[in-house]
């Protein structure tokens, strides 16, 4: 007895459509990310290249954590007061904060990750980052004991951080892996220590996979659409690429140079440029005679520069002309601008040989002796690009010969760092944080990482001030620091960054940000395959 | 017997000169491993050189070192700070031996065959075709090579994956042809060269008198004095080649020994450089070594016993 054919294509059609049910609840999603370079570290204390802290950003989390847009939202605190003028901030933690072996997440937990954070033997490298807290210097340098630093739990649940000094960017610090709390068992074993964020280790092999499963016992664990992140390190971007290409990333972390036009062509949907909170620059050394003393020299040179054709046709990866050190996207901030900046080309360009001319003539250099000056860069292609281009554009604007020096990335650093052999060099910088002073505190006198050697009594007081103040008093004050950078030059900005990724189009939540943090928790796919 | 032992002996001083020139070398090399885009507060940096004893005089560190190798321990690598350099090695040389045996395996077995083939017509369109393919494989470069495979392969075709390692045969196909690639044709060259060569002699020609098939010629009288070129050269490469290659590992996203070098190399990592120098030269030694052993079994009139 056969069953009448029609009756077998309805219930072939029912086994389908329950299988395809089936394949959409059961299956597990996984979402595949390049991470770039290897992580240096997965110890919150020694972690310091990107890569490392986005993985530690979805492994652990701090009093505060960062939403979809990149913006700050309460973490294991569920709320704080800001005490004493914005001196002492007091956090209260979640009750539901949990570390992935089930043990609450407690105050005494934070206490003795920062004072393991400030140890000297610990001899971490981003512990100055924390440096507003009380007595953080001292703790550092083992003058002081780590009782004396200014972080207390007056109840299990709440803890107390005191600072120096008002510092309204420091809630934003409290993100950063270095100030996360970290569990009494196994805190020197990163690889197996329970974490308290949304996911957990689950595999590392260096160099070719990091792979995270959600973590159960996660606060926010319920809202969490996917099951697993693949991480893979890919050191080169056009491999990056290619593996994107073939289906076996979602998101990448950027894209190879130089192919901007061909992805924007062909890959359109997926691609995704954003600003960031990054400035390119060229750093002048004020040590040299010349340039060091003539601020007209300095502007001369800095309105030579064609940006336009610099971003567009030199580097073509969507980055944008700068014109300020402070990079726009700081909510509050407004950068301080070159007046110039409004001009035509055509006219900064004979500003440009007016200023050039009115120096030389001082100075003895001109047509027939013309001025010499070096440009020194770090080795790799998008940097020799960029130096040739302005090197070209001085030579035909003002006449002036540019020596192109390369290094490699370690002699350039510590040749810049030392200032005796740099005139002007390759500079620039990503915030620490989202907030103007992690680009302006660059250029205070007596920095370390003041590589320009600028020195102005002036600058530095308005800077000072302006921590005094908060809100858009502060931030006024901070435009005024930065005006009179733009007007004195000690660098000459070129670009703002921007971020720049593949995503793919079955990837839901991914929100383009000022700060480029993408945390997993965030993310689903519409899709198993893609 | 006396004589490999004695050879093998030899090995302790060559490694104590090697390690010495790399250490002082990598130290001569300006900057450190501490120095990046954001210069540390000196507080922070004094903290780092007592943690790795770089505050002490280089020769009391150089004498650190060696006592601590002795004991077989590379220490921590200062880049990959939860890893130690033991730890790098281990799981980096057992990709790049992977990849690299296997190549080597391919280009021997592949370019030996071509080049007998070549040999045995020699002047003719196959010998010149087979020739201008292998001197195309050697010319152009494998950062040329590996993109275009994974290109059509994995990109266009989807065969295969475009990079990336889990021990699967598909990952390890395209690194592995890329690899084989130019070495199969130099041993391609060299096989034929050495083949023509051996073909002219004497006793070949009696062979031929007896009126042995071609073939047996080939394999009995002719192949194995015709491979000993081959094999000589066959420990420097198979030594270059299961070391691991940067540019293989760094288009193929394979995390094997090669990178390690060259990025410990950029980064000052000192202990991850010197490990990977120290265990570089112990693989090239013993790689020699065992050719030497070879070459004397291959060839009788180099038998050291039989010389005594």
């Amino acid at each position: 007895m056969e069953p009448p054919p029609r009756m077998n294509t309805v219930r072939l059609v029912i086994v389908a459509v329950t299988m395809l049910m089936l394949a959409q609840t059961v299956w597990p999603m996984s979402v595949n990310r390049g991470l770039g370079p290897e992580p240096d570290s997965l110890d919150i204390h020694q972690a310091q290249g990107l890569s490392a802290i986005n993985l530690l950003r979805d492994l652990r989390e701090g009093l505060l954590s960062f939403d979809a847009k990149g913006e700050l939202v309460p973490g294991q605190a569920e709320s704080w007061q800001v005490l004493d003028g914005g001196k002492r901030y007091r956090f209260t933690l979640r009750p539901d904060a949990r570390w992935s072996n089930g043990d609450p997440v407690t105050a005494a937990d934070f206490i003795r990750a920062w004072h393991r954070a400030f140890s000297p033997q610990t001899a971490s490298s981003t512990v100055g980052l924390l440096q507003p807290v009380v007595n953080a210097t001292a703790v550092m340098s083992g003058k002081m004991s780590a009782d004396a630093l200014g972080i207390e739990a007056p109840e299990p649940g709440v803890v107390e951080i005191t600072l120096t000094k008002p510092a309204p960017w420091f809630l934003e610090l409290l993100a950063h892996p270095v100030s996360y709390p970290l569990h009494p068992s196994s805190m020197d074993d990163p690889r197996h220590a329970p974490v308290n964020g949304p996911f957990m280790l689950e595999k590392w092999v260096p160099r070719a996979l990091i792979s995270l499963k959600k973590n159960p016992e996660y606060y926010a664990a319920n809202s969490i659409l996917i099951d697993s992140v693949k991480y893979f390190p890919i050191e080169e971007p056009a491999a990056e690429l290619l593996r994107f290409r073939a289906h076996e990333l979602d998101i990448t972390e950027t894209i190879p140079s130089g192919r901007y036009d061909w992805l924007e062509k062909n890959l359109a949907a997926q691609l995704r440029t954003y600003p960031y909170l990054g400035s390119f620059w060229l750093g002048i050394n004020f040590r040299r005679p010349i340039l060091g003393h003539s601020a007209s020299l300095r502007r001369a040179l800095a309105l030579a520069i064609d940006r336009e054709i610099l971003v567009r046709v030199v580097l073509g990866a969507g980055e944008m002309p700068a014109w300020s050190i402070v990079p726009p996207g700081i909510s509050g901030y407004r950068p301080a601008q070159m007046v110039e900046r409004g001009w035509s080309q055509e006219r900064r360009e004979a500003e440009a040989v007016r200023l050039f001319r009115e120096v030389g003539f001082q100075a003895g250099f001109g047509k027939h002796k013309p001025l010499v000056i070096e440009l020194r860069y770090n080795t790799s292609q998008l940097h020799r690009r960029m130096a040739v281009a302005v090197s070209a554009m001085w030579k035909q604007v003002l006449g002036v010969a540019t020596e192109l020096v390369n290094e490699e990335w370690k002699v350039f650093v510590n040749n810049r760092k030392m200032g005796v052999v740099t005139e002007i060099f390759r500079g620039g910088w990503i915030a620490d944080y989202g907030d103007p002073s992690s680009f302006l505190d660059l250029f205070t006198s007596g920095s370390a990482l003041n590589t320009t050697f600028y020195a102005d009594s002036e600058f530095d007081q308005i800077l000072a001030s302006a921590d005094r103040d908060s809100g858009v008093v502060r931030m006024e004050r901070l435009h005024k620091a930065e005006s009179v950078l733009m007007q004195d030059m000690p660098v000459i900005p070129l670009y703002y960054y921007v971020s720049r990724h593949l995503v793919s189009t079955r990837i839901t939540g991914f929100a383009d940000n000022v700060r480029d943090i993408h945390l997993s928790r965030y993310l689903g796919s519409t899709a198993e395959s893609p | 017997m006396q004589h490999s032992a004695s050879r093998l002996l030899g090995l302790i001083p060559t490694l104590l000169v090697l390690i010495t020139i790399a250490f002082f070398l990598i130290r001569l090399a300006p900057g450190g491993p501490f120095d990046s885009e954001k210069i540390l507060p000196p507080e922070i940096k004094a903290n780092l050189d007592v943690k790795y004893h770089l505050d002490e005089p280089l020769l009391m560190q150089y004498f650190r070192y060696l006592g601590q190798i002795i004991t077989l321990d590379f220490g921590p690598s200062f880049q990959y700070k939860d890893w130690t350099v033991n730890e790098l090695i281990a799981r980096g040389f057992p990709v790049s031996m992977t990849i690299g045996g296997l190549a080597v395996l391919l280009a021997f077995l592949l370019g030996t065959l071509i080049g007998i083939v070549a040999a045995m017509k020699q002047n003719t369109g196959t010998d010149y075709s087979l020739m201008g393919v292998a001197m195309l494989g050697i010319s152009i470069p494998n950062f040329v090579v590996a993109p275009l495979l994974i290109l059509l392969v994995a990109v266009y075709a989807g065969w295969l994956p475009a990079g990336g390692w889990d021990w699967s045969v598909q990952r390890m196909v395209l690194p592995v042809l890329t690899l084989a690639l130019p070495t199969t044709a130099y041993i391609a060259r060299l096989t034929r060269g050495s083949m023509i060569e051996v073909l002219h002699s004497n006793y070949i020609r009696t062979a031929r008198a007896k009126g042995l098939p071609e073939l047996l010629v080939i394999l009995r009288h002719a192949l194995k004095p015709a491979l000993l070129p081959v094999i000589s050269f066959m420990g420097p490469a198979t030594a270059g080649l299961i070391t691991g290659s940067v540019v293989i590992e760094r288009i193929y996203s394979i995390p094997g020994l090669g990178s390690y070098f060259v990025q410990g190399a950029l980064n000052r990592d000192y202990t991850l450089v010197m490990g990977v120098v120290i265990f570089y030269g112990v693989i090239i030694i013993l790689l020699n070594f065992i050719v030497d052993l070879l070459y004397a079994w291959m060839n009788p009139r180099i038998r050291y016993n039989e010389v005594q």
